[in-house]
């Protein structure tokens, strides 16, 4: 069975609210049904048929082409399936997601992956602020899964991070790792100011020597660590070039609060 | 019935009686394959039998590096009791005083399974506070900080109850040395074969055991049928040319793995046939009537 696609007709004078389209609220429509979900984030009606050419069946496959930044929540609340996006993508991106795959060609808003619980999204260009961040409502960032940024990151990734990974292959913005409460990112290409700002129990692992540290972390000096060999062949075994290699500097903190977290920056 | 031989040595009609147990595999790592040997082997000491070990343990393999989670050489360790309690505790304390405590080690889980044993999930209280827990790819690891860096484990691993317990090989011989040599090669075949151990000093005993004693209290005592010095008792099992005989005694994950290393053993015994020394294999059971799982020899060998 071919992939479910959606063809974006041409850009939206309104954003849209794509969260119906995930595999669990499409099966069992016909392409009419489909066709006629609602997608308005406006007063002014609006639905698939209208702003998307939709072709084929398979709803555990489903592809989005030529969507711009205003296609919002693509894959929010998914639990299964595969997302495929070759376009950009609004905000929210897989936000609430429990399981699945998402990957995005090009790059996406705020707030990807917020307060997704497991699966996986993947981003080869750059996403807004908040990425693993809370989604409306919650009280935690992303509580679980992987989330892989090809480009930078805006402010705040994983903003009250929870548990799970998020790996930024350009550069952070400020405040990364704000208020983490655990989990583990890593910023390959450095961040902005006050990375770590509040961060509990939370690894951010550094590829280069950060160049702003937060005066509230404390120097442990340089060590072996296994953990970052695993990590390694797990990042590897999902298809990512990467080399952390054993030893790293760490750095506990935030001393203003629990303390408990930690910076590691890689030799 | 004409005897079953092969190259000469005679295959006894009879069967191996073996026990359910409960079973777990680790993966031990360190920095070389050597330091991860030690910690294998100092984790699996002392566990030949339950009669007094608490468990059975033994060393399957060595892993190469691109076989492990942390890319470094490593040891697959299997641990057998008779109940899940006891495994769990027996996991907890070898792991906590062997493992932990040996330069470089990180432990992981060697076998996955519904059932679980806590694992890094006991040992992180080591950490007094300062331990983290990470989940890498939906598995939870511990790091402890220790004073020779940090001790990384996995916070479970998966149990068994299907392990079996007791396979075992008697042979016999007309030396001692004959039979060493023939005994040494058979656990160098088993080695080979996955997801089996001979828990014994290097795979042999020298003293098989009975069941019970004349003695009140003692629960095991001398296989006197198969003591050559008491051939000459209307219980003796041996024939008069026997000198000496030692047995493998094999746990496996599986009653399949088993059998598996019963054959590979019994023709690594028989390889250089009945001129080098080997008069008999056997085994040992206790009627039948005991444990389930029946490793009839002639089947072994066909």
């Amino acid at each position: 069975m071919s992939a479910l696609s959606f063809e974006l007709k041409r850009r939206t004078e309104q954003r849209l609210d794509l969260s119906s389209l995930v595999p669990s609220r499409l099966d069992g429509l016909n392409r009419k049904q489909i066709e006629s979900l609602s997608i308005a984030t406006t007063r002014q009606a609006l639905t698939v048929g209208d702003a998307f050419k939709v072709k084929g069946k398979d709803v555990e496959q489903l592809h989005f082409v030529g969507t711009d930044d205003r296609c919002d929540k693509i894959g929010a609340k998914l639990s299964g399936g595969e997302i495929v996006i070759d376009g950009d993508a609004g905000l929210l991106l897989g936000a609430q997601m429990k399981s699945g795959k998402i990957s995005v060609d090009g790059s996406a808003g705020v707030s990807v992956g917020a307060s997704m619980s497991g699966g996986g999204i993947s981003v080869r260009r750059d996403v807004g602020d908040q990425a693993g961040g809370v989604a409306f409502g919650e009280t935690f960032g992303m509580k679980g899964g992987f989330i892989s940024i090809g480009g930078d990151a805006g402010a705040l990734v994983g903003e009250r991070l929870r548990r799970g990974l998020i790996v930024v292959g350009g550069k952070a913005g400020d405040y990364a790792g704000g208020r983490m409460v655990a989990g583990t990112i890593l910023l390959r290409g450095g961040a902005g100011r006050h990375a770590g700002y509040g961060n509990r129990r939370g690894s951010l692992i550094f590829g280069d020597k950060p160049r702003h540290l937060m005066p509230t972390y404390v120097d442990s000096g340089v060590m072996e660590f296994d953990y970052l060999r695993l990590l390694e062949t797990w990042l590897r075994e999902q298809g990512m070039r990467i080399r952390l290699g054993g030893r790293a500097r760490r750095l506990m903190g935030d001393m203003a609060v629990l303390g408990k977290g930690e910076m590691l920056i890689l030799e | 019935m004409p005897e079953l031989k092969v190259k000469g040595v005679t295959i006894v009609e009879t069967f191996a009686e073996a026990f359910p147990m409960v079973g777990t595999r680790v993966i031990i790592t360190a920095p070389t394959a050597e330091w991860a040997m030690i910690s294998a082997r100092t984790m699996t000491g002392f566990a030949t039998s339950v009669i007094a070990c608490g468990a059975e343990g033994g060393i399957e393999r060595s892993l190469s590096k691109s076989e492990t989670p942390d890319r470094r050489p490593g040891v697959a360790v299997l641990l057998f009791t008779m109940d899940v309690n006891m495994l769990q505790t027996q996991l907890r304390n070898r792991v906590g005083q062997c493992v932990l405590t040996s330069p470089g080690s990180a432990c992981y889980a060697g076998l996955d399974g519904e059932k679980k044993l806590k694992l890094g999930a006991s040992l992180r209280f080591f950490g007094d506070g300062w331990q983290m827990s990470k989940v890498i790819g939906g598995r939870r690891y511990w790091r402890i900080p220790v004073m020779g860096g940090e001790f990384v484990c996995e916070d479970k691993t998966g149990l068994t109850t299907k392990a079996v317990g007791g396979g075992n090989l008697l042979v016999v011989g007309k030396s001692h040395k004959a039979v060493l040599d023939a005994c040494t090669r058979a656990v160098k075949a088993m080695a080979d074969v996955p997801d089996v151990i001979t828990p014994f000093p290097g795979g042999i005993v020298r003293s098989g055991s009975k069941v019970g004693s004349k003695y009140a209290g003692q629960i095991a005592s001398t296989n006197h049928a198969y003591a050559p010095g008491l051939k000459w008792h209307q219980d003796s099992e041996l024939p008069p040319t026997a000198e000496a005989v030692l047995e493998i005694v094999i746990d496996g994950l599986t009653a399949d793995a088993i059998h598996d290393a019963m054959h590979a053993g019994i023709h690594a015994i028989a390889k250089g046939g009945s001129r080098d020394g080997i008069t008999h294999i056997t085994a040992g059971n206790y009627g039948g009537n005991l444990g389930p799982h029946h490793f009839h020899l002639k089947e072994i060998v066909g």
